[in-house]
């Protein structure tokens, strides 16, 4: 169903009044901080993105045709917007950061865990991720992109996406169970 | 027993297909629970609670748009235009009905004219569409507007003649909404973009629920509301 209330919003930031777009910020400043959050892992950069998430939003706000709801436009230039910062960060710093080899694999019965505890653990988690494992696991996992898609818009090879998503699971699990006492050699396939 | 890679397990958890891979988790529970973790793992991600934003996100936002934009905050957008013409063409409307049934037969109505556009039909009737393009609507509404006015003022000076207080209109006013929701929505269903309609429907159901809460409010109140 067409939400009109959106629509009238949109009409009239293209206007270009200042108070419309406020009322959209406030509808979806949610859904693109999250975004925008989670895949930067830390604050600071994470609210430098969203201000250039809305910023670039309003600027081609003229370009919305509507197609999509806004809230799911704005959402895709956050993650381009993220994206293409990440990828100014990694030309500076290497975005295929390699694992650093240690074994992932810990007693199953740690995990699973459930409840408010359990997602902060996740979330801090995902933080300490290195930034090319952070963004092909977020993208993948949790954005539904294919290893194509996240090839294109990180400018790694597909194989690539792959190997990073694999080891980011790695990581992350790891990192929830902050290493097992019982280590069982899992091996590599490099 | 040399267990599944992590590789591997990462293709198995996409629904890839590895090589051996079913025969080796067939027989070890090791690679099997760290299959299970792993999705875990990624359903926990998926349901990481959303974040709200810091408020000082806003105002650097708002800074970093052009000077001109800044500038408009306090224009009359057209929405609004409309949404008060909207609820001026209800409110001769309903005046119209409202002081017919309050006075005696014999005296007209100062509204007795007949009201074209989205509102001129009784409220309990099918809407329709009006007869008259968009453009004649809301010329229309703009001299209703204006006629809102003048039915408002030779209502309270009838009520000040007969020394009774005026009638409360918020039950017919919202009946009035009613049709105009029905209305715009019967037009949308032809031209569900329409800009103009849309604004339309907006308007009047904004109105609606005013009118709602307002009645709410002065349930049990002896002033009148209008």
């Amino acid at each position: 169903m067409v939400d009109v209330t959106e629509t009238i919003l949109v009409r009239r930031a293209c206007e270009g009044e200042l108070e419309a777009m406020q009322q959209l910020y406030e509808r979806h400043a949610s859904r693109v901080y999250t975004v925008v959050r989670r895949l930067a892992g830390d604050d600071d950069l994470a609210q430098d993105l969203a201000q250039d998430a809305w910023a670039n939003a309003f600027q081609k706000i003229r370009a919305f045709r509507g197609d999509a709801a806004f809230g799911t436009w704005v959402h895709r230039i956050a993650v381009n917007t993220a994206l293409t910062r990440l990828r100014q960060v990694a030309r500076r710093r290497d975005l295929e950061q390699s694992f650093d080899g240690s074994s992932t694999l810990g007693n199953p019965d740690r995990y699973p865990a459930s409840g408010a505890a359990d997602r902060l653990m996740v979330q801090r988690a995902l933080d300490k991720l290195p930034d090319g494992y952070r963004a092909v696991l977020w993208l993948h996992d949790v954005e539904g992109f294919t290893h194509e898609e996240i090839g294109d818009r990180l400018g790694i090879a597909v194989g690539t996406s792959k190997s990073q998503l694999s080891k980011a699971r790695a990581r992350l699990r790891s990192l929830v169970t902050e290493k097992s006492e019982e280590v069982v050699d899992h091996g590599s396939s490099n | 027993m040399v267990h599944l890679t992590n590789e591997a397990l990462s293709e198995l958890l996409d629904g890839g297909p590895v090589a051996g891979a079913e025969k080796h988790l067939a027989e070890c529970p090791v690679c099997r629970g760290e299959l299970e973790v792993l999705r875990e793992l990624r359903e926990e991600l998926r349901e990481l609670p959303a974040l709200e934003a810091p408020p000082k996100i806003w105002d650097a936002v708002a800074e970093r748009l052009p000077a001109g934009q800044r500038e408009r905050r306090a224009k009359l957008g057209w929405p609004k235009l409309v949404a008060l013409q909207a609820v001026a063409m209800a409110a001769v409307f309903v005046i119209g009905l409202g002081l017919g049934r309050w006075t005696e037969p014999e005296q007209p109505a100062p509204m007795d004219a007949p009201v074209p556009g989205l509102v001129a039909q009784q409220p309990t009737q099918e809407p329709q569409l009006p007869p008259t393009s968009l453009t004649d609507a809301l010329a229309e509404v703009q001299r209703l507007g204006a006629q809102y006015d003048v039915a408002l003022r030779n209502l309270e000076q009838l009520a000040a003649e007969r020394g009774a207080q005026t009638p409360s209109l918020a039950a017919e006013r919202l009946a009035s909404l009613n049709a105009l929701v029905e209305a715009s929505r019967t037009a949308l269903a032809t031209d569900p973009a329409n800009p103009t309609l849309n604004a339309y429907l907006f308007a009047a159901l904004e109105e609606r629920d005013a009118v709602i809460r307002q009645m709410g409010n002065s349930q049990g109140s002896q002033n009148r509301w209008r």
